[in-house]
């Protein structure tokens, strides 16, 4: 094999770094992506490993004290009926998001550049979403009742209420992850199928085989299998647009000052891209790095990972302003109250941490040499998702805390279990992509080859134009 | 077992490359062989014109389970708190269309989705735990990097003409496997 560096010092310095760094054959592309998966873990993954365990740990605890004293337990409160529970929530369901963008909307956009991160991105949408779920789930107080939640024949004779925005949410997040793990796992049967064949001992070959349904890269299968990827590309795309826009009906709809406003859908939607691409950059930093990933995660996807963070930053922007406006211009009292509120009351501090990780923080990315620093990307990445979690902070519990009258008006204090909760589900999320990292294929790698391939033979063919493939 | 399935032999060949392997599948399916299938580490360009395939009926089944889904959800809410059971919720109508929007698309989403994922795995014959093409070890690269045909053969045709023919096609690697059947 050439120097894999060899391809990029012959570029013409104004393109853009190559998708893929250095001269590969499949065989070569393929033994490069799947070398983590066979090497002993790290150290520094078994210390990672070990602390989202503890991370884990809490969860757990923090679940048995909830279900076995109930809700008293959380900081909520009347009025504050829904607090940190649902702060974390929409938070978890929004960096899901990311997933279902990079996997569906950029295909069909076929932006090239997604093939790298698109199965990561995919399971992070998955683990997200598991952890979001956890929430409504325990919130209920009594989740052995949970299933009370979808419509089957009680002996109460009693329906689901299909008008109300919670129930909406139930079929919203549930079909969301159904869809997701679907679409991820097609997207792992030829994966699974080379793991099962670059096997070296029986029990991967056993089990990636299972895994993997018996793939064979047959061109029959191969046929029907595109056409599903694409319409499971298509079906997910207005699916992912749906999902936090039901999440926001469930504020929207009701009458309470700071939350009964129209932008809701579109600025929820654009939040949660903002927070799950964060997220995705915030995993893909260290894990390019400790798996080996550098030649196909290049500088140029965090550069275009962080353009999305950019715009979809301004777009929340966009819907802070509009909301300010619109509080002003309504004219109505507790409207105006409620924004000075936010933005000098109790809780001024996490409106201003919002305002400047939100607003301010992204603006860097104006500059190249922010964009392509591994170091700025990463903390900036992390204050995006600090800064989204404030935000549905700002929105859902100062909201409930100033709302009508006086009387009304209350503090609101988390406990330790709320805190453990948060901080258990960042442990479970760490512990399952830590897993994911070392065991699955964590590149789309027949997806990777294939690029590889089409970009091979776009170097034969000179009127082929190169940035075509690129964002 | 009443009657004795007689195991077919299975021609598998490797190909060094993707155009080899396209062309030499489209020259034996004129040649008069059926069962023809390439095994390749992603999807070829072009490859179910060579292999003379018809358009998959992956969309077909997506538009029924999505309409099954969009119909029934829509039926579902109407009849449990329209019909059924209605529930007076602040005087409004127990049932009422625009309510009923996001569930019905979520519903016509999901239903499409599993039908669209269960469709094409039933579509492939999967799972499947066996495939003769496996019992020649190098086959194995098909998944990894290698472009390999596979012929099963009708009854009663010789092997050896058969793989004498796959190998002046261009085939780099040539075996015959037997069907193994229990």
């Amino acid at each position: 094999m050439a120097d894999p560096h060899a391809a990029t010092a012959a570029m013409d310095p104004l393109e853009p770094v190559p998708l893929i760094i250095g001269q590969y054959t499949d065989a070569t592309l393929t033994q490069s992506l799947f070398g983590h998966v066979w090497a002993k873990p790290t150290k520094g993954w078994l210390i990672m490993f070990a602390l989202s365990l503890m991370g884990t740990g809490i969860l757990g605890i923090s679940v048995v004290i909830t279900l076995g004293w109930g809700i008293g337990t959380w900081g909520n409160t009347i009025p504050m009926g829904w607090a940190w529970g649902i702060v974390n929530f929409v938070w978890w369901v929004g960096i899901g998001h990311a997933g279902t963008l990079i996997s569906a909307i950029l295909f069909l956009f076929q932006q090239k550049w997604r093939t790298a991160i698109n199965r990561f991105a995919e399971a992070m949408t998955i683990f997200a979403v598991m952890c979001a779920g956890l929430f409504p789930a325990l919130h209920t107080g009594r989740p052995w009742f949970d299933y009370f939640l979808f419509p089957y024949p009680s002996d109460t004779l009693l329906w689901p209420q299909f008008k109300s925005p919670l129930t909406w949410d139930v079929f919203a997040v549930s079909t969301y992850f159904t869809v997701s793990l679907l679409f991820w796992y097609l997207g792992l049967i030829p994966d699974f199928a080379a793991l099962r064949d670059a096997s070296t001992n029986k029990a991967r070959r056993l089990v990636y085989g299972m895994l993997s349904l018996g793939w064979r890269g047959s061109g029959r299968h191969w046929n029907d299998y595109k056409s599903a990827y694409l319409l499971l590309a298509g079906l997910a795309t207005p699916l992912v647009l749906s999902v936090h826009t039901i999440v926001s009906f469930d504020f929207a709809v009701s009458l309470l000052p700071g939350w009964h406003t129209t932008i809701f859908p579109p600025y929820f939607v654009a939040g949660a891209v903002f927070s799950g691409f964060a997220m995705v950059v915030t995993w893909l930093v260290p894990a390019r790095q400790f798996c080996g990933l550098k030649h196909v995660i290049t500088l140029r996807h965090l550069e275009n990972m962080n353009k999305i963070i950019m715009l979809t930053g301004m777009l929340v922007a966009y819907g802070y302003m509009m909301e300010h406006f619109i509080a002003w211009y309504s004219g109505n009292v507790p409207e105006w109250d409620q924004f000075y509120d936010r933005a000098t009351g109790n809780f001024r501090a996490i409106y201003w941490t919002m305002m400047f990780c939100n607003v301010v923080l992204p603006q860097v990315y104006w500059f190249k040499k922010a964009r392509t620093s591994i170091p700025i990307m990463f903390v900036v990445s992390i204050l995006v998702n600090v800064g989204m979690w404030s935000e549905r902070f700002v929105i859902f519990v100062i909201s409930l805390h100033h709302s009508f009258l006086p009387s009304m008006f209350k503090d609101y204090v988390p406990t330790l279990v709320d805190v453990g909760l948060l901080v258990g589900t960042i442990g479970m999320f760490s512990m399952l992509m830590l897993l994911f990292l070392k065991f699955f294929p964590a590149i789309a790698v027949s997806e990777v080859k294939e690029l590889n391939h089409e970009l091979a033979h776009a170097h034969v063919r000179p009127e082929a134009n190169p940035r075509q493939s690129g964002a | 077992m009443e009657t004795a399935i007689v195991p077919r032999n299975w021609i598998v060949a490797e190909f060094p490359t993707p155009a080899g392997l396209l062309e030499a599948a489209q020259t034996l399916r004129e040649g008069g062989l059926t069962d023809i299938d390439t095994h390749t580490p992603y999807p070829l360009h072009g490859a179910e014109k060579f292999l003379g395939l018809k358009r998959s009926r992956v969309p077909l089944i997506a538009l029924i389970g999505g309409i099954v889904g969009g119909v029934s959800g829509l039926v579902m809410q109407w009849w449990m708190n329209g019909y059924d059971w209605p529930l007076n919720i602040g005087n409004r109508p127990p049932f009422s269309a625009p309510a009923a929007i996001p569930i019905t698309f979520e519903c016509t989403v999901l239903f499409a989705a599993l039908s669209i994922f269960f469709g094409t795995l039933a579509l492939s014959g999967f799972p499947r735990p066996y495939h003769p093409a496996f019992d020649a070890e190098e086959f194995r690269s098909h998944s990894t990097h290698g472009f390999w045909l596979s012929i099963a053969l009708p009854e009663g045709s010789d092997a050896q003409n058969a793989s004498g023919k796959v190998s002046e096609l261009g085939a780099s690697l040539v075996k015959v496997v037997q069907e193994q059947v229990e």
